[in-house]
């Protein structure tokens, strides 16, 4: 049967003014397979939409063109239309005569727009519906490292009544700041012993990730519990995995010199011999990286102020507090009494008397200064934790230049990955602190609840489908992937060829594109689709 | 003609309309959902309708939305252009470029120096 178009076109409540409506009308009713046109001016309000709906109906079409605004704004209101007159949402193409038409030029554009609705009518006429269909979803969750951001991951999880099972590597729970309780007041001891008498969350110690395959909703996860091996199916899965200090500090540590995290333990511990009087921090990084240092930085020589009394000196080149809180954290310790001191060029650092003498040339006063402390805290690198490299190459994930997770997108989706239902949470992520683990977890928790929490989803099935006929299983297409939505699958005569899984795919088209045999469909941008637009320009 | 990265260029084509920033009226878009949707075939078949010039704008690099696709897409519009040259394709151009969404004045600057060239060239309509 031959498609039957409707085309809509909208003037926007009049906002559209060099655009011959009556005449493009006119035109477009030419045009073959159209149907019906209608002119109107409150498209997207109610009114209108109940119009569209009963001529939609009236007229028995089965195609829709909509020439109005971006379809950015309104095609979700449209689609909603279509479906409530009994046709699918797909069958809808919208041309946009306003942002790219009518503002975008200033003359005259009802040839531009005729023809941009031309392209819009030779799209929906190859349009295709596409059914919905519901995908259940397991619901536990996995979350990797036993620190606290994964402890509070798992916690919250727990609570919204998602099952948690808890992976840590080391032999127990709390991960770097297990003994730092006080300090950051974080309440590790006590978040491990709800972790224990929680019925939701099971506890993997001594544990690691082998494998992991699959997608949301149905990771099937390798992991080796001490020496034996053991398969379970999560639906999500968390990345809590933390940072390391240390490796090429140029000092070795001794008892006048240590580094913030050594002077961290040293202000936990309750029974040190003696105070240190003066401490002198030196602190080298100044580049886009140096988040985590200079927080770690700032926080304990805070602490070590207030803490020990005594003097405190921060020798610096910059202090970058661009990271969440650490503007008020710098404020806090320079109004507490620390002393940054900035300096370009790298300060000596001698012994002297068993203490520790450093020098700097002081750019704002433009003077040598000399210090001699009882302690000098040096900077150490920061690094992801050991693993993360055969993590992320095993999840197919990207990492930063300095190799910690890369956020999917900074602003908009900070704790995904590209892979739908892998999270990162906390300072696996590379640069974050208390406060912002907070609102990581949070993010995380509520994300995963979300998508898990109902138990199945509702997606698009076969947007993207390949023709097991023509696919010869080169496996292009699931090396291309940003997204690993591309498996193999078996069909009746043995062979394999390329699936895509509804769920994990973002509708890219890559694949559509790669494919040398083009076996893979990508419905509503397909090849004809795409080339009967083009066909458009053709005719004028 | 232009195929357009919905994540990116398709927005920034919408703003710098809300913005009333005019652009060329011979200025034909297509949206696609990622520019490493576009296929030779289709910068191809642009030309072969009278195209004057194909542009295939995507999102930043480093920032493509779906990781590899704009840097797939100035692969593929390299060889379309080897093509084009093989096929005689003289004063017509093709030519990949990025931009964010929030880049308006960027999109239409792009527009306006294409449509300078083909202008040159003698290929516009």
């Amino acid at each position: 049967m031959e498609p039957r178009i409707g085309v809509f076109i909208c003037d926007c409540g009049g906002s559209i003014k060099n655009i011959d409506f009556s005449l493009a009308g006119k035109k477009v009713a030419k045009s073959s397979n159209v149907a019906f046109v209608d002119l109107s001016s409150d498209l997207c309000l109610k009114e209108g939409k109940e119009k569209m709906s009963s001529s939609l109906r009236a007229k028995n079409i089965d195609r829709v063109v909509v020439a109005a605004c971006s379809p950015e704004s309104k095609r979700y209101v449209f689609q909603q239309v279509l479906e409530g007159a009994g046709l699918n949402g797909h069958l809808l193409s919208v041309v946009n005569i306003r942002e790219q038409c009518s503002w975008a030029h200033g003359g005259d554009v009802t040839e531009k727009a005729l023809q941009l609705i031309q392209m819009g009518v030779n799209r929906a006429r190859l349009l295709k519906p596409i059914e919905k269909k519901e995908v259940p979803l397991n619901k536990e969750v996995l979350v990797v490292g036993g620190g606290f951001s994964g402890m509070s991951s798992a916690i919250q999880l727990s609570r919204l009544g998602l099952r948690t099972i808890l992976l840590e590597r080391e032999s127990a729970l709390g991960g770097r700041n297990r003994d730092l309780e006080d300090l950051y007041g974080l309440k590790t001891n006590s978040m491990i012993k709800g972790i224990e008498g929680d019925k939701n969350i099971e506890v993997f110690t001594s544990s690691e990730v082998v494998r992991v395959e699959g997608r949301v909703g149905d990771f099937t996860v390798k992991i080796r519990k001490g020496t034996e091996e053991l398969s379970r199916v999560f639906g999500g899965i968390v990345f809590a995995t933390g940072y390391e200090t240390g490796g090429d500090s140029q000092f070795k540590s001794s008892a006048h010199i240590t580094s913030p995290n050594g002077l961290a333990h040293m202000l936990q511990a309750s029974n040190l011999a003696r105070k240190p009087r003066t401490v002198g921090f030196v602190f080298d990084s100044s580049d886009e990286n140096s988040r985590l240092p200079a927080m770690a930085t700032l926080n304990t020589a805070l602490a070590a102020k207030q803490k020990w009394g005594g003097e405190v000196y921060v020798f610096c080149k910059n202090v970058k507090v661009d990271g969440e809180g650490l503007e008020s954290l710098y404020s806090e310790a320079r109004e507490c009494g620390v002393v940054f001191v900035k300096f370009e060029e790298k300060p000596n650092i001698s012994a002297q008397d068993g203490r520790v003498k450093i020098e700097a040339r002081d750019v704002l006063l433009g003077e040598n200064t000399t210090l001699n402390c009882d302690l000098l805290v040096a900077e150490e690198k920061f690094s992801p934790s050991q693993g993360t490299g055969t993590l992320s190459s095993l999840l197919n994930v990207r990492t930063d230049s300095r190799g910690f997770y890369q956020d999917e997108n900074v602003h908009l989706y900070p704790v995904a990955s590209e892979r739908k239902g892998i999270f990162f949470v906390g300072d696996c992520r590379g640069d974050s602190g208390p406060r912002r683990v907070v609102t990581d977890v949070s993010s995380v928790v509520t994300s995963l609840y979300e998508l898990l929490g109902p138990g199945k989803i509702v997606v698009e099935r076969d947007r993207v489908k390949v023709d097991p006929q023509k696919c010869r299983t080169c496996l292009t297409c699931v090396r291309a992937c940003p997204h690993s939505a591309v498996g193999l699958t078996r069909i009746d005569n043995g062979r394999e060829v390329a699936e895509i899984w509804d769920l994990a795919c973002d509708g890219c088209g890559i694949c559509t594109a790669i494919c040398p045999a083009k076996a893979i469909e990508f419905e509503g941008y397909s090849d004809q689709q795409i080339l009967a637009q083009i066909e458009a320009i053709g005719v004028s | 003609m232009a195929f357009c990265c919905e994540h990116s260029a398709y927005s920034a084509a919408d703003l710098a309309g809300r913005l009333a920033l005019h652009c060329p009226e011979n200025l034909r878009v297509i949206p696609v959902p990622c520019a490493g949707r576009v296929d030779t075939l289709h910068i191809l078949k642009a030309f072969e309708k009278g195209a004057a010039a194909v542009l295939v704008l995507g999102c930043e690099e480093g920032a493509c939305h779906h990781l590899t696709g704009n840097t797939r897409a100035k692969e593929r519009v390299k060889h379309s252009e080897v093509l084009l040259k093989e096929i005689g394709g003289n004063g017509r151009y093709v030519a990949m470029s990025n931009l964010s969404p929030n880049a308006p004045h960027k999109f239409v600057k792009i527009i306006d120096e294409m449509n300078e060239k083909i202008k040159k060239s003698g290929e516009v309509r």
